[in-house]
């Protein structure tokens, strides 16, 4: 039995010496964390004040901007974080919202500006897509129960309205083959489609008209429909778009104003206003969280007062290397010079072509693997083989998946070394696995009962993936896939591989002409020995990297939060 | 045919059970009283669906062995059973839903209308626009009540007045009242039993000729699940009922015909309600009904 | 009632439903199509090159030379066995400590925050790594008077390393996350302190998926290309035995990095150009069978907890 000195043992010594180790254990553990993010964040802070230079300012403009911006910005923030969380995730979007609404707005600046498409292609591309939009339509009215022949429809009319019959592309892609295996090219005539009829014509209304026309009424229709549906009431939805396009039809007057130029004002209407404007109105109707509304306020009012006393007092801004001339020019041997313009669009490019190569085919191959594959007998073999596959794909070097470009699209199929395309390509198939990851987790995430329930009304298995999967499933893939080609924007090996220039001069405006890249041109920067490079204008590019990826990652973060708060 | 004795208990048995043994699951503590007007016999009805020696596996698992029998039109057949005893494996050989788990394998024969629906040329899908299905959750998709019982129009193309079908669907699962003001409002605001009742008008929203029920008011509570009960012998006067259900009672008040299964994928007997809650043949069924689990 | 209303679909909705259902399948076989294709196409040149070159003079070659027609393949497989070993000292124990705070100690609050953090961290170019291992962790070491030169192994293997972590710690907690927590429950009941629960319950249970993290993990630091190509030089060094501390001062090559500079070189010969698929493909097949082992073995923990 217990003696007295022996019951001491459960609160003694002992148990004292067992707790001084696991505090250790946990400290150590606390410390393994700290030891990788606070490292990182070093780091991070050393390149931004490369970049940014700081010291380089007046004390006095730190003070002020000290005071206007950091005080109050950071005081409402730790008040949201300790009394409000609600508030702080309205501030969050808030803040964010107009952002990720700038990198939109800004990257349609760069498409209209190098002229990869003009607002008269987008006009003319938006009025075909329409028109076959409407056929398609109009003809499930007339025969909802022609399924087949509906198919045939939906491929048909597009490639009349928008790509001409036969298209430009086919024929193309045909007198490749054909000068491939030595014959000769055909020509013949062909039926122009709508588009290009529309791009014919002699007259055409001015830019900025045009952009409210094919952009600024598409995405204020799209969330007018939004807003519709929310209030149950058509007629503010049809007030959301109306006011959508006034605000843009003040572009003469107010884009000049501001410096930059109509279309620069229409764009940043309908990317930077208009989603917070759905957000905030949803906000205060639900009366959740209103408090959050003043951290914007906050943030560009201590801005702008900041800026007025910095003038006033004439203290000197710090003297960055990221400024608005590096972020507009090209590389210069003169690191004063040095820009990183067609390093950004080139990026864009690569984006849209890694998105577009990726993303159809990544959640297509989720939905077979998720929906259609049978899980026994030999095909369920075949499928378990795919699956076993994609998960070791996702772990292959990104350089081998550049080997894969250089061999398979440069010396197997002849294209153009170092293209915009052909590092698009490579890319897309390095994140492919990613997509089909990702996707299929977004898949799996939809109950089962809504499937068994499609079914059981003798819904065919595309059917219940269209009408019931995929609608649930939407913003989990898109979250995987921005955060796919968010990784995409920073691979640097499969460009190399494939020839990318280290410098390009102009910024490429189709998608064979030479690819500049970010990462490929700070790579480029970082075995220049001089240390303006090396301590600034590589850390302006570190830093404009970054800031993208940061956005692009906080969006799908934002996408992903507000989608597990509904289910 | 036994049901002359309409109003005949249980009780005696299911006395004689709580004191043996406390420990079985259904323990049947009141009387199970059978439902008196919505008895009728199967020799009077036609007969919709039919299964001939029907085995079903699993993988190597047998769940059903050589189940034979025939479900009458226009009345509720209820299966009942123990866990795992295959009612519900049954019910979704019907409309070919265990089409969906691959290692799932079907022998013998089930018709519907005389015609085998494992037959090569039957269409699966075509099937289960005709024999429709209500769940034991209630499982609305995420869209407005509307859409939920548009839904089935839509998937199968049908020429009709939608808004129209809605209403009337509604009205026949008792929610018309309840809901006509928020059509357009998310079908996952409603409560669990509206819930189910939207389910059930979404299934006869497509006008099929058999509605499967499996376990339709074992999540709802005894309110909801009144109304459920009241609802399925309402569609009995149009549509062939077919419920599987853990619940003696229930099966007793509303069901017409009644099929036990029993441990091991097996159909011990299968006849008029009154006479399987009266006066079974199988003593095994008479001891599951009265508390003794067979 | 006819029989005919279930034996035939609308028109067209049967044919549709195929269309659809092979285009699907046809998406999900352009993985098996990758596969093939990164095989079949590096191999042919590496073929090419081993017509060429003996590979048996590929594999014990002690010197990797482009322009004086040196193709041993030894110096670049110790250079990425160096960088792996430095990069994973520090990134597995960290990586490991780092998922027990998170699965067992961080409060719900501490990890919403935390986790964001670490995946912020995996999602930074490997590009900016190196530059980071350039510019300001060699010359940060050099102050405590390591005798580093301005390529050299150790602070890229040290990036490598912390590039890592992430994947560790997120592979490794979910792991510990599937440890059912009635074990968790048994060891308590029984008086055990936390600490004795995570290093003595949690971590046993976890063990195959945490090592399945380090393979997946290590797979990674093989093929890891800008950290070192842009941090550790372009000469290759076959490891000195002799002296085996200054390894870590000197630039080495890996691989990758071997890769990367024989496609950027001005002007390369036939078989120096196809040595880099050979180099590639061998990259390739280790990277792909050590990714085969980590899933079997996350597989097999995965089935063990559900």
């Amino acid at each position: 039995m217990a003696t007295p000195g022996r019951e001491i043992d459960w609160a003694g010594e002992t148990g004292q010496v067992s707790r001084l180790r696991g505090v250790a254990f946990e400290l150590a553990c606390l410390a393994a964390v700290g030891v990788a993010l606070v490292s990182v964040l070093v780091l991070l802070l050393y390149v931004a004040t490369d970049a940014l230079r700081p010291f380089s300012a007046d004390p006095g403009w730190h003070l002020v901007f000290f005071l206007t911006l950091v005080v109050p910005t950071l005081g409402t923030a730790v008040y949201f974080y300790r009394l409000e969380e609600p508030a702080g995730e309205v501030a969050y979007a808030t803040t964010g919202l107009p952002v990720v609404g700038i990198l939109f707005a800004a990257a349609l600046a760069v498409v209209l500006d190098i002229e990869l498409v003009t607002a008269l292609e987008l006009f003319a591309l938006l009025v075909a897509t329409l028109v076959a939009a409407g056929i398609v339509v109009v003809h499930g009215r007339y025969r909802p129960g022609a399924a087949l022949e509906r198919l045939g429809v939906v491929v048909a009319a597009p490639v009349v309205t928008v790509f001409g019959v036969p298209p430009v592309e086919v024929i193309r892609a045909l007198n490749g083959v054909l000068s491939l295996i030595g014959l000769p090219a055909v020509s013949g005539a062909r039926l122009p489609s709508l588009r290009e009829l529309i791009l014919l014509s002699p007259v055409a209304p001015l830019e900025w008209i045009l952009v409210i026309v094919s952009v600024t009424i598409p995405v204020a229709g799209a969330l007018g429909l939004f807003v519709a549906r929310r209030r149950e009431n058509r007629r503010d939805g049809l007030a959301f778009v109306g006011g959508a396009v006034a605000a843009t039809l003040l572009a003469p007057v107010a884009g000049p104003l501001l410096g930059i130029g109509s279309t620069g004002w229409v764009l940043a209407v309908t990317f930077c206003l208009l989603p917070p404007a759905v957000y905030v109105e949803g906000v205060v109707r639900r009366n959740e969280g209103v408090h959050g509304l003043a951290f914007p306020l906050v943030l560009v009012g201590g801005i702008l007062l900041g800026a007025v006393l910095v003038r006033q007092f004439g203290f000197a801004p710090p003297d960055s290397w990221l400024d608005w001339q590096f972020l507009t020019s090209a590389h210069s041997r003169t690191p004063e010079d040095a820009g990183f313009y067609p390093p950004i669009v080139g990026s864009i490019m690569l984006l849209i072509v890694v998105a577009a190569s990726a993303f159809p085919v990544g959640v297509g191959a989720a939905i077979y693997l998720e929906e259609y594959a049978p899980a026994s007998g030999l095909s369920g073999k075949f499928v378990e083989l795919v699956e076993i596959n994609i998960g070791n794909l996702a772990g292959v070097p990104s350089v081998v998946y550049g080997l894969l470009g250089l061999a398979l699209f440069i010396r197997a199929i002849n294209m153009p070394s170092g293209a915009v395309i052909v590092g698009g390509l490579a890319v897309g198939l390095l994140i492919l696995p990613i997509v089909i990851i990702s996707a299929q987790e977004a898949l799996r995430a939809v109950p089962d009962s809504h499937r068994e329930a499609a079914y059981g009304m003798g819904a065919t298995r595309w059917q219940v993936t269209r009408s019931v999967v995929l609608p649930q499933a939407i913003p989990g893939i898109l979250t995987g896939t921005i955060l796919a080609v968010g990784r995409a924007i920073g691979e640097t090996a499969p460009l190399l591989m494939i020839g990318a220039a280290a410098s390009v001069r102009l910024a490429p405006n189709s998608f064979s002409d030479q690819l500049p890249a970010m990462p490929r041109q700070i790579f480029a920067w970082s075995s220049n020995l001089e240390p303006e490079i090396r301590h600034g204008v590589l850390a302006a590019g570190v830093v404009t990297l970054l800031v993208v990826l940061l956005i692009m990652n906080g969006t799908a973060i934002l996408i992903r939060n507000k989608y597990q708060r509904e289910l | 045919m036994a049901n002359e004795n309409l109003n005949t208990t249980a009780s005696t048995e299911s006395q004689s059970t709580s004191t043996e043994d406390p420990t079985s699951e259904p323990l049947v503590e009141q009387s199970i009283s059978v439902d008196s007007e919505r008895s009728h016999t199967t020799a009077n009805a036609d007969t919709v669906i039919e299964s001939r020696n029907l085995d079903v596996y699993y993988g190597e698992t047998q769940a059903l062995q050589g189940i034979d029998l025939a479900i009458p039109e226009n009345q509720v057949t209820a299966m009942i059973g123990p866990s795992g005893c295959g009612k519900s494996t049954f019910l979704r050989c019907i409309n070919r839903m265990n089409d969906l788990i691959d290692i799932c394998r079907v022998e013998g024969e089930l018709t519907f209308n005389g015609k085998n629906v494992y037959d090569d040329d039957v269409d699966p899908i075509a099937l289960r626009r005709r024999i429709g299905m209500v769940f034991q959750h209630p499982n609305p998709f995420p869209k407005s009540i509307y859409d939920n019982v548009a839904y089935g129009l839509s998937v199968q193309n049908m020429d009709v007045d939608v808004d129209a079908v809605v209403e009337e669907s509604l009205k026949k699962a008792a929610l018309w009242d309840e809901v006509k003001d928020q059509l357009d409002k998310s079908a996952l605001n409603l409560s669990g039993g509206q819930q189910q009742r939207l389910c059930i008008a979404r299934a006869i929203a497509v006008d099929p000729e058999v509605i499967l029920m499996d376990e339709p008011a074992s999540a709802l509570d005894p309110i909801a699940t009144s109304k459920i009960e009241d609802l399925i012998e309402e569609l009995a006067e149009e549509y062939t009922v077919v419920i599987v259900t853990h619940n003696m009672q229930q099966a007793a008040r509303i069901s017409d015909t009644t099929a036990v299964f029993l441990t091991g994928g097996e159909l011990v007997e299968f006849d008029d309600t009154n006479k399987i809650f009266e006066n079974p043949d199988s003593q095994r069924v008479e001891d599951y009904i009265t508390g003794k689990f067979g | 009632m006819s029989t005919d209303t279930i034996t035939s679909r609308p028109a067209g909705l049967a044919a549709r439903e195929r269309i659809y259902k092979y285009v699907l399948f046809a998406c999900a076989c352009a993985s098996i199509l990758v596969t093939l294709g990164i095989v079949g196409l590096l191999a042919r040149d590496a073929i090419t090159f081993f017509t060429a070159v003996n590979p048996i003079a590929f594999l014990t070659g002690t010197e990797f030379n482009l322009s004086r027609g040196e193709f041993g393949v030894l110096p670049l497989l110790t250079g990425t066995l160096l960088v792996t070993i430095i990069s994973a000292a520090v990134a597995l124990p960290i990586g490991v400590a780092a998922a027990v705070y998170l699965s067992e100690y961080a409060s719900d609050r501490m990890r919403s925050v935390l986790k964001p953090a670490l995946e912020i961290l995996a999602g930074i170019p490997t590009v900016v790594y190196g530059i980071f291992a350039l510019v300001y962790v060699t010359p940060f070491l050099r102050v405590f008077g390591l005798p580093l030169n301005t390529f050299n192994v150790l602070s890229a293997s040290l990036m490598v390393g912390i590039m890592i972590i992430p994947m560790v710690s997120s592979l490794s907690e979910d792991a510990m996350s599937a440890v059912p927590d009635s074990l968790r429950e048994a060891a308590y009941g029984v008086g055990a302190t936390k600490y004795e629960v995570s290093t003595g319950v949690v971590i046993p249970a976890a063990v195959s998926g945490i090592f399945s993290s380090f393979i997946l993990a290590l797979s990674r630091a093989i093929g890891e290309t800008m950290i070192v190509a842009v941090a550790m030089g372009s000469r290759s060094r076959l490891f000195d035995f002799s002296e085996p501390l200054a390894n870590l001062w000197r630039g080495n090559q890996p691989m990758t990095a071997a890769m990367v500079q024989i496609n950027g070189a001005d002007s390369v010969s036939g078989v120096g150009f196809q040595s880099m698929f050979a180099i590639g493909l061998t990259l390739f097949v280790i990277t792909f069978l050590m990714n085969l082992a980590s899933n079997r073995i996350a597989a097999r923990y995965r089935e063990e907890y559900n």
